[in-house]
């Protein structure tokens, strides 16, 4: 049978920059097919040269047997995308995306419907709110069901569930799985290890090379130290001392009629890594954003760093660190620039600065991307970077939104190697996180099912009380029993 | 802390090779073309003669109408309604029709009647063109016997001897270099913030909404100060047309108006979700105040209730103090009324713009 | 077909849902014409003018009567010597002063007008007009006529000249900026992957903007009609013929602004400095193209407002046939004809 994709020694580049060199791989009819590496290995350019959007300066590539470069409106007709940076029209409600896209590839919602299902389900009820109004994650499976409700020959999906929990993450793969009964051929890139263990085989790509292809085990074997680096040890924090930083009692944030956060009561100690888990649109972000003084509260009561988080917001914001979801480093400022902005910002002196920034760069082995724009780094870099910059000025706690969104197992690890400096350093650290690996490595985690505190505990306590082998389980079993899918 | 923000904006706008090109060299272009451009001086008005009279007294007027400088002689046509259609074709703007016994009206002591007919769809060019043509006429029908009130008005033109149009336009241009500069460039500032998600960061930091703002409306007074030495400059190098009155007068007047600008500027920014959206109201609002404020029309001719909108409108107590001072050379007292108005309006509009941005929702 | 009409549909909703943006562009027109019919002219009217006379004989007195009673001039003082008028000028508490002679009755010295001329134009039509009203112009023997325009009402002009701006805004800025916003987000990664042949996508792209201008164009000749009374005396078929011609390149300008630019940043910019200003400038709209320099006139012969303003003030006010503006609007169907070529074969099916 002929294979579904034949790609021959494609090379690209953008100026000097080499995406890919002489990568040949191909793909089985009805396979499952992974693409995986860290940022910057290529992974988009080749997802563009299958999908014709890019031509290739050297080999040949087919899809469905028709050749990527001459015979692109076939393969047009074929495929199915959902590209990396995807986003929805934000102006058009859940349904109206979702029926354009459908008449996009000539088919229709209700025809589509089971190809979907597992997703759209979740957010049905939604179908008139303007995308542009939904939760980060939920956004993302929007898009994931637009992309998905035509059956193409190939599906083309890069990275397509960043920022989704990890429960939704397992119903798409489920789902991918019956369209794979259907014939169709998946191809994916993820840097999730166990969507990545769900492959039939892997492509592993770095810096446009392909250094080898085989079924998922052997590849992450093969390569560990990038994929499965040896856990992090967390000596305990000493410092955890019995006084409270962060204090909520009877939290509430109402849209409308909607109760984004559901009278939600818990307590931070100083020094402590406090995960704050939940699906998307648990009210996670919301309640984050409640602490850190951009919204107010629409009832209940609460202090961090013994201030009142309704009247004394300004003097909260002096003494936290935070990183939002959205990266927001200045692009278009160096990496000293920004760092000596928001230094200067939260009243360091000039001379301090620039002795701390050069302290800073050092200990992360940074020194000579000193005058860099922020734009030209790659991904797992400026996220080390904005962390790094949050506790730059030694906040009390510093709030962490989702910070290791769309990164390989080995840059996540170096991130939590400073997160555990920093908490060493008796920071106290506030974070949210979809990778369930990385709750374990929370001192205490709390999990948020439809805008209430489900369950708080440490991660022990949490697995035994819960029955669970792990934290993955313990989410799944608590965030199965959801009923609302909303922000 | 105010510094560290200020550098900030200063190499932001360095490193946007686009706004830096756009910041030196649209006050050059719009010096070196808009002053030829913005020139109502009417001229070279095309003019077709009917001569029913054909006398060597109607081609007499028809000669000294070839050698006015306004106009351009079209020719002659045999009929008016020959030279309508010319009119029609847009060949001519306005004909001159000399009646039959002309010349025999006139050595007769009589007044033979002249018709001119103008394409007014201008109205300013048809009513300057055929007034024009109508002193030829009168002045062509008693050569000799000129009457004595005629010859004995003189006048005198103040602060612009050779009507030079050019005197007229560079402190209006001055105006509209100021608010494209220091009225678009911020209010595309703070909704870039809010697309590229920096503003999050920011409103989580200590930092005040008066430093921030301010921050923001510094580097543009800044450009603002610059841009009008280069106007001044280069009124004076390409025209000659120099300041009568004291420059410190003009500065103090322009800062005030590009403070007022950049927190409109800024206000509209506050408001608006997109790009779009900023540009356009901001278009909308500068264009209603250019218009209203006597950039190029007379103020004094608007009706009553249109005439009140002035009292609130910044740019014309600008227009008018500006050229008060650039033209006709007056000192502080004579524009101290439009400088306490600016000065009203800047802190107005700079307080609203600290108000309007949000930190806490 | 299916296709077209969901994205026609998409498109119009991202139009409708931006309610400020929609709210400007009906605004827009509006605002303009009323300020330009009502608000704004170069009539001569209330010129403050000062007296300068030492004695109030008979013919000095009528003629300041006539100056008085006249609606162009206000007579807001009188004084002594010609320095005192000057110094009210300069600090514009009059803009002319009249100067009688010792004797003006005897007329042997006759009078003197004294202007601020900062604004040449309206410095000449005053003297003119002061001239005419204090000599009593009983020697005119001239009959002059207005054509076309008999008040003389600036709106004639300029009813043309808005519909040239507004149309090439709306057109070209906005499909610009929706076809890039798309490239920004994107989203258009998405469409050309789709089975939707490519001409599908622009062509929907561009028909809801092609509605909304037309949409803008009727309110504008509805308006200028029945509001400002401007005489719509040619055939409005021919009006709205030329119209959706200059409607076509304006969306063609768009199309080819989008494929150069990258973001919307770069798209408003080039829209706004590109279109709008040569448009508004080198148009003729506000400033007549004859008395501009050689240079600048031939810039202008390449700004296609300029032809569809022409066009439009001959249809519309002169009234004339079609025939008469047959180069104008062959100019536009070549200018049409290349730009939507170049950016046909510019418009790029995969990415960079």
């Amino acid at each position: 049978m002929m294979n579904a994709i034949e790609v021959h020694n494609i090379s690209k580049s953008y100026g000097k920059v080499t995406a890919l060199d002489d990568v040949s791989f191909s793909v089985g009819r009805g396979e499952v097919f992974g693409l995986i590496g860290p940022d910057g290995a290529g992974k988009s350019s080749m997802f563009r040269i299958l999908c014709t959007l890019l031509e290739p300066e050297r080999g040949t590539a087919t899809v469905d047997g028709y050749d990527t470069v001459r015979q692109m409106k076939e393969i047009r007709r074929r495929v199915g995308y959902m590209p990396g940076r995807f986003s929805l029209y934000q102006d058009l409600t859940v349904l109206e995306n979702l029926e354009f896209f459908a008449t996009l590839f000539g088919t229709t919602v209700a025809a589509g419907y089971d190809s979907i299902k597992a997703i759209y389900s979740q957010i049905e009820r939604f179908h008139d709110r303007k995308a542009g109004a939904l939760s980060g994650g939920m956004k993302q499976k929007l898009a994931l069901s637009c992309a998905l409700v035509h059956s193409p020959s190939v599906l083309f999906l890069d990275e397509p569930t960043t920022g989704v929990d990890p429960v939704s993450r397992k119903e798409l793969w489920d789902m991918l799985e019956t369209l794979k009964e259907r014939g169709i051929t998946i191809v994916a890139a993820t840097p999730y290890l166990d969507e990545v263990r769900r492959c039939e085989r892997v492509a592993f790509l770095d810096h446009g090379h392909l250094r080898g292809i085989d079924t998922p085990d052997t590849i992450l074997d093969r390569f560990a130290d990038i994929f499965n680096p040896p856990g992090i040890e967390h000596g305990k924090t000493t410092g955890a001392a019995d006084e409270n930083v962060i204090e909520v009692q009877h939290l509430v944030k109402a849209f409308g009629d909607f109760r984004a956060v559901d009278d939600i009561s818990f307590s931070v100690k100083r020094g402590e890594i406090f995960g704050f888990l939940g699906a998307n649109g648990a009210g996670k972000t919301t309640a984050m954003h409640i602490l850190t003084g951009l919204n107010q509260p629409s009832g209940g009561t609460g202090t961090v760093m013994g201030y009142d988080i309704r009247t004394q917001y300004e003097q909260i914001k002096k003494r936290i660190g935070y990183m939002s979801q959205k990266f927001s480093l200045y692009e278009d400022l160096t990496v000293a620039e920004n760092i000596r902005l928001y230094a200067g910002i939260y009243g360091m002196k000039g001379k301090e600065i620039a002795r701390r920034t050069d302290e800073l760069l050092q200990r992360l082995q940074f020194s000579e991307h000193k005058h860099d724009l922020v734009s030209s780094l790659p991904l797992g870099w400026k996220q080390k970077l904005a962390f790094s910059v949050s506790i730059f000025h030694e906040p009390g706690i510093v709030f962490l939104d989702e910070p290791t969104g769309g990164v390989d197992p080995a840059t996540r690890r170096q991130f939590w190697e400073l997160i555990y400096d920093a908490a060493a350093r008796g920071i106290t650290v506030f974070v949210t996180t979809h990778y369930m690996d990385e709750a374990e490595y929370c001192d205490r985690i709390s999990i948020m099912v439809d805008g209430k505190i489900s369950a708080l505990g440490t991660p022990g306590e949490l697995k035994r009380r819960f029955r669970q082998p792990d934290m993955d389980h313990v989410f799944t079993h608590l965030a199965r029993q959801a009923t609302r899918n909303s922000d | 802390m105010i510094q560290y923000l200020i550098q900030k904006e200063f190499l932001q706008i360095r490193r946007n090779s686009f706004i830096i090109k756009l910041i030196i060299a649209f006050p050059i272009m719009v010096m070196c073309v808009m002053p030829w451009v913005m020139n109502q001086e009417v001229k070279d008005i095309r003019v077709s003669v009917v001569d029913n009279d054909r006398s060597t007294v109607s081609q007499r007027l028809v000669h000294s109408i070839g050698q006015n400088s306004h106009f351009v002689f079209c020719g002659q046509h045999p009929s008016y309604y020959a030279a309508l259609k010319e009119i029609e074709k847009s060949r001519t703007d306005i004909v001159l029709v000399i009646p039959q016994g002309y010349s025999r009206d006139i050595t007769l002591g009589r007044k033979p009647q002249v018709l001119i007919a103008a394409n007014a769809v201008n109205g300013t060019k048809g009513g300057i063109g055929s007034s024009y043509l109508s002193q030829i006429v009168t002045a062509n029908l008693a050569p000799d016997a000129s009457t004595p009130l005629h010859s004995n008005i003189s006048t005198h033109y103040l602060y612009n001897k050779h009507l030079n149009y050019k005197v007229f336009t560079i402190p209006a241009l001055l105006a509209i270099v100021m608010m494209m500069m220091c009225g678009f460039l911020p209010a595309l500032n703070i909704v870039s913030e809010k697309e590229a998600g920096t503003i999050e960061q920011i409103n989580v930091t200590p930092v005040s909404k008066w430093s921030f703002i301010l921050a923001k409306l510094i580097p543009y007074w800044i450009i603002a100060l610059f841009i009008v030495t280069v106007c001044l400059v280069l009124a004076w190098a390409i025209y000659g047309i120099t300041c009568q009155g004291s420059l410190w007068l003009v500065y103090l007047l322009t800062m005030l108006l590009a403070l007022f600008f950049s927190s409109f500027g800024l206000i509209i920014s506050n408001y608006s979700n997109t790009l779009q959206q900023a540009i356009f109201v901001m278009w909308f609002f500068v264009v209603c105040l250019i218009l209203l404020s006597g950039l190029f029309t007379p103020t004094r001719s608007m009706p009553e209730w249109s005439y009140a909108t002035t009292y609130i409108n910044p740019m014309h107590y600008f227009i008018d103090a500006v050229r008060t001072v650039f033209i006709r050379g007056g000192g502080f007292s004579s524009v101290a009324r439009q400088v306490s108005a600016l000065i009203g309006f800047s802190v107005v509009m700079g307080v609203w713009a600290v108000v309007s941005y949000k930190k806490n929702t | 077909m299916k296709h077209f009409i969901s994205f026609i549909q998409k498109e119009s909703r991202h139009i409708l849902r931006d309610r400020r943006t929609m709210l400007i562009l009906f605004g827009m027109p509006v605002v303009l014409m009323l300020i330009f019919g009502f608000a704004i002219t170069n009539d001569v009217k209330n010129v403050r003018t000062v007296v300068v006379t030492s004695q109030a004989d008979h013919l000095t007195r009528q003629a300041i009567d006539r100056l008085a009673v006249s609606e162009y001039f206000d007579i807001t003082a009188t004084v002594g010597t010609s320095q005192e008028a000057e110094r009210l000028i300069r600090s514009q508490r009059a803009d002319m002063a009249i100067v009688f002679g010792k004797d003006f009755a005897s007329k042997k010295s006759g009078l003197q007008f004294i202007v601020d001329a900062s604004d040449p134009n309206m410095a000449q039509q005053w003297t003119t007009y002061a001239t005419q009203t204090i000599v009593n112009p009983q020697l005119s023997t001239v009959n002059s006529k207005m054509l076309y325009n008999p008040q003389m009402k600036s709106a004639y002009n300029f009813v043309p000249a808005i519909m040239g701006v507004l149309l090439m805004l709306i057109c070209a800025m906005m499909t610009s900026i929706s076809i890039v916003r798309e490239k920004e987000k994107g989203t258009m990664e998405v469409l050309l992957v789709s089975p939707v042949r490519p001409l599908t996508i622009i062509i929907a792209k561009t028909v809801p903007y092609l509605v909304l201008a037309l949409v803008i164009l009727v309110s504008i000749l509805l308006m200028a009609r029945y509001v400002l009374d401007v005489p719509l005396s040619g055939s409005v078929v021919w009006i709205i013929a030329v119209s959706i011609l200059y409607i076509l390149l304006a969306l063609s300008l768009g199309l080819l602004i989008s494929n150069i630019s990258n973001s919307q940043h770069m798209a408003l910019l080039l829209s706004a400095m590109v279109l709008l200003m040569p448009a508004v400038m080198l148009s003729g709209m506000l400033f007549p193209i004859e008395s501009m320099p050689p240079v600048l006139q031939w810039l202008s012969a390449v700004i296609p407002p300029r032809y569809y303003i022409e066009a439009m003030r001959k249809l519309m006010i002169m009234g004339v046939g079609i025939g008469e503006v047959v180069r104008e609007v062959i100019i536009l169907f070549i200018m049409t004809a290349l730009l939507l070529a170049v950016s046909l074969a510019r418009f790029k099916t995969r990415l960079e």
